[in-house]
């Protein structure tokens, strides 16, 4: 069973194999990178005569950014507070938030998994990553991985909670762009 | 008649297995050792083949039948990015390999897209290098048959392999043509995915049986494998060569891994036991890979004899 609500892939031509392999393939793709749970809706049109390959997704927002304390236990101890680290991922990245915020002279590791801040202020709510920006990302890379390959003329429309990217052999005009949309949007309605 | 085989067993008393052979008459192609194993690719003469089974079982050894042994095989992709590699193009190289045939995999520079592949006369002449190619195409039949102008001007056998079912008339520059492989993005472990892949191996044998029935209509003037173990004999500095596979053999010929420049001399003057010398019976030319020697053995209606 699809782990998406919609997941819809047509080919023009005598092409029901193509279409049915892609289905595969991208299915593998999201799922090596982790993305499959973020995406709602997925509406891919092949054409292979123009030759055009382009993918419409709903995305499933709402991821909120990762703070200090998502990362680990903030405590209060003598002089400051006490970071203990459970998720080490992101260690690079909180270090960073840290000497930013309050300056390398105040921020300790004496061991890997425990930093200590001497400040008053908490640190809990400090932002360590922006995970939807880091799914954007990856994202991108999904689709430049799943676009048949020498496709190399490429356009993507990334919106809060949708995307559209459009991948072909040749310059990719206005109006394909609005001919492949119309398409899209057809699947939608069906 | 000489029999590929394969043996794979301990290094333990391993040398008995080469020295066997050796006297019945046979070659060693390839001995590979990996820590407490090897496995070494033979050439027997068929009718001595049981002394060879039973020293096998006495040394708790496996013997099986290697029908590509002293072949070389292209397995040719249209790039080599992440669209075509590692999943297909290993499984298809691998399974190559484990039945004998040196696979050598080539990524195009420009064999991607639908209108825009091509390949250069440089790639074309490393192919036909090689007894037979693979030509690993995607899952669209149009593009499939868009593609042939890859390999149109390819002079060997070209086995090609692609998604979806095709009639063989909708690609007639194809000795065969292999469906159910395709872009595929996970490794080949169903078993209809290891059925495909012998399905493949089966192709490429049939290629390769075709190009050995054609060399017999005109018998080369001597056997591959008796110029390996000429130059290996008479070129010591052929061992030295980081190559896995110092001397590789193909059906009509051998490559030999040294610079041609400084070497040509040397695998021209090696001489065999009736005083003829290999610059006699063969071209010597330079390989279209790296540097290397490439050992043509000319035929009998050109030399006018066969020893």
């Amino acid at each position: 069973m699809d782990p998406m609500e919609v997941f819809k892939v047509e080919a023009t031509g005598q092409e029901e194999f193509g279409a049915r392999k892609y289905r595969e393939i991208i299915m593998d793709i999201l799922q090596d990178l982790g993305l499959i749970r973020s995406i709602g809706r997925l509406y891919v049109y092949i054409d292979i005569e123009k030759p055009v390959f382009a993918v419409r997704g709903l995305l499933r927002t709402g991821i909120p950014p990762l703070t200090v304390k998502d990362v680990g236990d903030v405590l209060k101890v003598e002089g400051g507070y006490q970071i203990k680290i459970n998720d080490e991922e992101h260690m690079a990245d909180l270090l960073n938030v840290l000497w930013d915020h309050y300056g390398r002279e105040r921020v300790e590791q004496p061991v890997r998994d425990v930093v200590i801040i001497a400040s008053d202020t908490p640190p809990s709510e400090l932002v360590v990553a922006d995970l939807e920006a880091e799914f954007m990302q990856d994202l991108t890379d999904a689709l430049v991985r799943i676009a048949p390959e020498g496709f190399r003329n490429r356009r993507n429309e990334m919106a809060k909670d949708s995307f559209f990217f459009i991948a072909a052999e040749e310059t990719l005009k206005p109006e394909l762009i609005l001919e492949v949309k119309e398409k899209i949007r057809s699947m939608e309605n069906a | 008649m000489l029999e590929p085989v394969m043996f794979t067993g301990g290094v333990y008393k391993h040398d008995l297995v080469i020295e066997l052979v050796e006297d019945l008459g046979g070659y060693v192609l390839q001995r590979n050792v990996t820590q407490s194993e090897v496995i070494l690719l033979l050439l027997v003469p068929t009718e001595d083949q049981a002394a060879l089974q039973a020293l096998t079982g006495e040394l708790r050894g496996e013997l099986v039948r290697a029908p590509l042994a002293g072949t070389e095989v292209a397995v040719v992709t249209p790039t080599l990015a992440i669209h075509h590699l590692p999943h297909t193009a290993c499984d298809i190289a691998e399974y190559l390999r484990r039945h004998g045939a040196k696979s050598n995999m080539i990524g195009l520079a420009r064999g991607v897209g639908r209108d825009i592949a091509q390949i250069t006369e440089y790639e074309a002449g490393l192919i036909n290098e090689h007894d037979a190619v693979v030509f690993i195409f995607g899952n669209f039949a149009e593009c499939i048959r868009k593609k042939e102008s890859l390999y149109r001007n390819i002079s060997v056998p070209v086995v090609v392999t692609g998604g979806p079912e095709m009639p063989a008339s909708d690609l007639p520059y194809a000795f065969e043509y292999v469906p159910a492989v395709g872009r595929i993005s996970h490794r080949a472990r169903k078993a209809t995915e290891i059925g495909t892949l012998d399905r493949i191996i089966a192709a490429v044998a049939r290629a390769l049986d075709r190009t050995r029935a054609e060399i017999a209509k005109d018998p080369l003037t001597t056997s591959p494998p008796r110029v390996m173990d000429a130059v290996r004999e008479q070129v010591p500095e052929v061992e030295y060569s980081y190559s896995p596979l110092p001397i590789a053999l193909n059906l009509n010929g051998v490559r030999v891994k040294l610079p041609f420049e400084e070497y040509k001399d040397a695998v021209e003057a090696v001489t065999f036991d009736e005083g003829v010398r290999l610059k006699e019976i063969a071209a010597i030319k330079p390989s279209r890979m790296k540097d290397y020697i490439l050992v043509r053995i000319l035929p009998a209606s050109e030399t006018g004899f066969v020893f």
